[in-house]
């Protein structure tokens, strides 16, 4: 009976991570990248905000990201703050093609720095990465709305991938060492991704991970199950619960 | 619809017009929600303590009102007064402005699911309620389990209160004990029907039923303890929950959050310089908000707004929506003196044999490293009740509950508590402080070590005068959601409760008007299987 609040939960401990950044830079697709292994050539804005999780094994320990996707078009600049100020982690995006999206994520950078919790871990994902590589495994430089993802084969077009053939160097418009020169200096782990190609991508959150002070998530976390009176000095081990868990109405009603 | 039309414009970002908001848009409707402050919460908020400490100044200087499009109240927070500085990591801790906690069952509990808001935030177990007693902090026999292993009742007295917590707990609607004794004092009908001693009876009074003076009528006692009774053993012994991340504030957010997923638009932190009424013209859009440094107007076919945000202009036209008998307009709601006390750990108690339950298995570890005495043990949360008349410089005819809280709810850093005092208050008290400082002395004095731990690093006190609520017989307009209880088990339950209600008010109103868009069967239509949802839940 008094095993029914936390004996059944996993081991996992939960990670509040938040996704900011300019309009169309690539936050949601590098997000559905992570949780679905997909790509989505012509994903629609992301309105309000978007909630996902995402398990990550790390060595022995389980993480459980609760993701926050937010709009990079929000008019009002009222969502973001409530997203990120609980966070633990905070993913910030630009488009290595777009000069202004690095001046943004800059910006964002600094607001979280002001604002977050202190101890906050902040990556900056330099995305899009395949347009500026000449690399042939990307397929095509300049994706048209059509271009073909690679889960999606059945409407490939064989003629696409000439495209690479171009300078795809040429579309760069944020250099590597300026951007992780940046990184560095604020504290920043830093990455270039495609989250079309899947390049980089699951390396921000495995990078996030090892970073974050587990130990301190693990004692309040709810799924922590009960690491006992002898595990932390303050007493603050007991009683984390899933709301889900119990609610026998829910159940099949449960979007899961 | 244009950019800046919307079927409903919602004022404030309290719990209940969050979780209204959030309704409103999950059945289709274009909701717009706005709040003057640069947080979320309004008087519900959970606040960094800068942000609290910012809060105190604006309060207090009042100059922050400046001209305002909304009916000049009477100040709302008054006797304000607090001591200690910033303290070192403030944007750790989220303070909550409405301390409460949360019954396993009810209208909260099942909105956070229905709405899949629950995913958003962590919940915790409420570890202990604890009622102070001829000068000494005691447990209280709350369950069969406890009442079994209490050690200070007697066998009689044992077998008393279980006949009670049974009588409680089941169908007592038309039973003999109760007939005729509905609206007698509670403590009176204990004493008189089942023969329990002074102290028992306080206990149950104060805190199992949080009844706050011994007139209170037995019936709504009653119903509150079997809500209780059965909430214990959902998610565990407890009946209640503690939201981490500050609480109320928090959970308002994740329903805001809920909208915004469904296209809620939100805008905080600016001025609403004029509210208007554009229906003479009979066509929609009906009514318009301006906002400062935004161009156009805002407009919409309904307002729905806190009691803080009727604008002067229109508070004819404006009605508050009442959710239940209990609490129907009150011109004069209540008012409270409230403490916030930030202290060093860990908070200790009167070792529970019955609770919590993980520390009957493994607290012999734990005790054996500290110091402490067999007979104390170390919690993350609990709620101290002082009945009336408890301490000495106390209030003698109502009673005062305190909210501990430790960094295991995530709304302080490592090592620091968290203690909300509440007690209603009188027109004719003036000072907070003078009210509550002798209730944080006891407290820190019986829960802490004895040393420095004892002194607070920050406290505050004020006065809260919730706002008026307007009544009007004509067609509404403008929708006033109506002030919540502030009694520690039932304030969240009750905003869920008046949310509804204007939920279903909202809706009459716009499908009078023929609005596209909206429908809705259920307050929370059934959640469907969203793709950005991963399995694993
Ligand atoms: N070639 C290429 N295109 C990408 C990549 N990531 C995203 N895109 C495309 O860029 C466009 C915008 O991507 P989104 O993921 O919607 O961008 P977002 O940052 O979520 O945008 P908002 O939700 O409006 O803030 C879409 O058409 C994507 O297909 C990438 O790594 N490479
Ligand atoms: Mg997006």
């Amino acid at each position: 009976m008094a095993e029914s609040g936390s004996g059944t939960a996993d081991k996992s401990v939960q990670v509040k991570l938040v996704l900011l950044g300019e309009a169309a830079v690539g936050k949601s697709s590098i997000v559905l990248r992570f949780v679905s292994n997909e790509f989505q050539a012509n994903k629609e804005p992301t309105i309000g905000a978007a909630f996902l999780t995402q398990k990550c094994r790390l060595e022995d320990r389980v993480l459980r990201y609760e993701i926050w996707d937010t709009a990079g078009q929000e008019r009002f600049h009222s969502l973001a703050p409530m997203y990120y100020r609980n966070a633990q982690a905070a993913v910030v995006v630009y488009d290595v093609t777009k000069a202004s999206s690095l001046e943004k994520a800059k910006s964002w950078v600094k607001e979280l720095q002001r604002q977050a919790n202190p101890n906050i871990v902040i990556a900056l994902a330099g995305n899009k990465l395949d347009l500026v590589q000449p690399s042939a495994s990307s397929s095509g430089a300049t994706s048209t709305p059509e271009s073909e993802d690679e889960a999606d084969d059945a409407t490939a077009t064989p003629g696409e991938a000439a495209a690479a053939g171009d300078q795809p160097e040429s579309l760069r418009q944020v250099p590597r060492d300026e951007a992780e020169a940046y990184a560095k200096e604020a504290g920043l782990l830093f990455f270039e991704t495609s989250a079309k190609t899947g390049d980089g991508v699951v390396e921000i959150f495995t990078e996030i991970a090892k970073k974050i002070p587990i130990e301190h998530i693990l004692a309040s976390s709810r799924g922590t199950g009960r690491p006992g009176a002898a595990g932390r000095t303050g007493g603050a081990q007991e009683g984390g619960v899933n709301l889900e868990e119990n609610a026998a109405k829910s159940k099949d009603a449960c979007n899961c | 619809m244009s950019d800046t039309h919307f079927n409903v414009i919602v004022l404030g970002t309290g719990l209940t017009e969050s979780i209204a908001a959030a309704a409103l848009s999950k059945a289709g409707f274009k909701v717009a929600h706005l709040d003057q402050n640069p947080y979320y919460g309004g008087d519900e908020a959970s606040l960094t303590l800068d942000e609290l400490i910012q809060w105190v100044d604006s309060n207090t200087t009042n100059e922050a009102h400046g001209k305002s499009a909304f009916h000049a109240q009477t100040a709302k927070f008054t006797s304000i007064s607090h001591s200690g500085d910033l303290l070192p990591n403030s944007r750790q801790y989220s303070i909550s402005l409405w301390p409460s906690i949360i019954p396993s069952t009810g209208p909260l509990i099942s909105s956070l699911i229905g709405s899949g808001v629950s995913r958003y935030g962590g919940y915790k177990l409420l570890e202990r309620i604890a009622v102070f007693s001829s000068g000494q902090v005691r447990n209280v026999p709350g369950s069969k389990e406890d009442v079994f292993k209490n050690k200070d009742l007697s066998l009689l007295e044992k077998r008393r209160l279980m006949r009670f917590l049974m009588f409680a707990s089941g169908e007592f609607e038309g039973k003999p004990e109760l007939e005729g004794n509905e609206s007698s004092p509670f403590s009176e009908f204990l004493r008189a029907k089942f023969s329990l001693k002074d102290d028992v009876v306080e206990a149950v009074t104060y805190a199992l039923a949080f009844c706050t003076s011994s007139a209170d009528p037995t019936l709504p006692a009653l119903h509150r303890i079997r809500r209780y009774l059965v909430s214990s053993g959902r998610y565990g012994a407890s009946p209640f929950l503690i939201g981490q991340y500050g609480g109320a504030g928090e959970i308002a957010q994740g329903f805001c959050r809920a909208s915004a997923v469904h296209g809620g638009v939100y805008i905080l932190g600016r001025k609403i310089a004029a509210v208007s009424d554009s229906s003479d013209s009979s066509e929609n859009p009906r009514l318009s908000v301006e906002l400062e440094d935004l161009e156009d107007k805002l407009t919409c076919d309904l307002l729905v707004l806190s009691p803080n945000y009727v604008p002067s202009n229109l508070r004819s036209a404006a009605v508050t929506v009442s959710s239940d008998s209990e609490r129907v307009n009150d011109d004069s709601p209540a008012s409270v003196a409230r403490c916030i006390a930030i202290f060093d750990g860990p908070i200790i108690l009167p070792y529970s044999p019955a609770q919590p339950p993980a520390a009957a298995g493994e607290a012999t570890e734990g005790d054996a490293a500290s110091t402490e005495s067999e007979s104390h043990s170390k919690v993350d949360t609990a709620v101290l009740v002082f009945p009336p008349g408890s301490i000495e410089g106390g209030n003698a005819t109502v009673a005062a509950t305190v909210l501990l809280t430790g960094e295991g709810t995530m709304s302080s850093p490592t090592g620091k508590c968290i203690a909300y005092i509440s007690i209603p208050a009188l027109a004719s008290d003036t000072s907070a402080e003078t009210l509550l400082q002798p209730y944080l002395r006891a407290t820190l004095a019986s829960i802490t070590q004895p040393g420095p731990q004892s002194v607070p690093l920050f406290s505050l006190f004020y006065l809260h005068h919730p706002p008026a609520s307007p009544t009007s017989s004509s067609p509404p307009k403008l929708l006033v959601t109506p002030n919540a209880s502030n009694l520690l088990p039932e304030s969240m339950d009750s905003a869920t409760k008046n949310a509804e209600a204007v939920f279903w008010e909202a809706l009459k109103v716009l499908q009078s008007d023929g609005q596209e868009g909206g429908k809705a069967e259920s307050f929370w239509p059934p959640l469907e299987t969203q793709d950005e949802d991963e399995e694993g839940w």
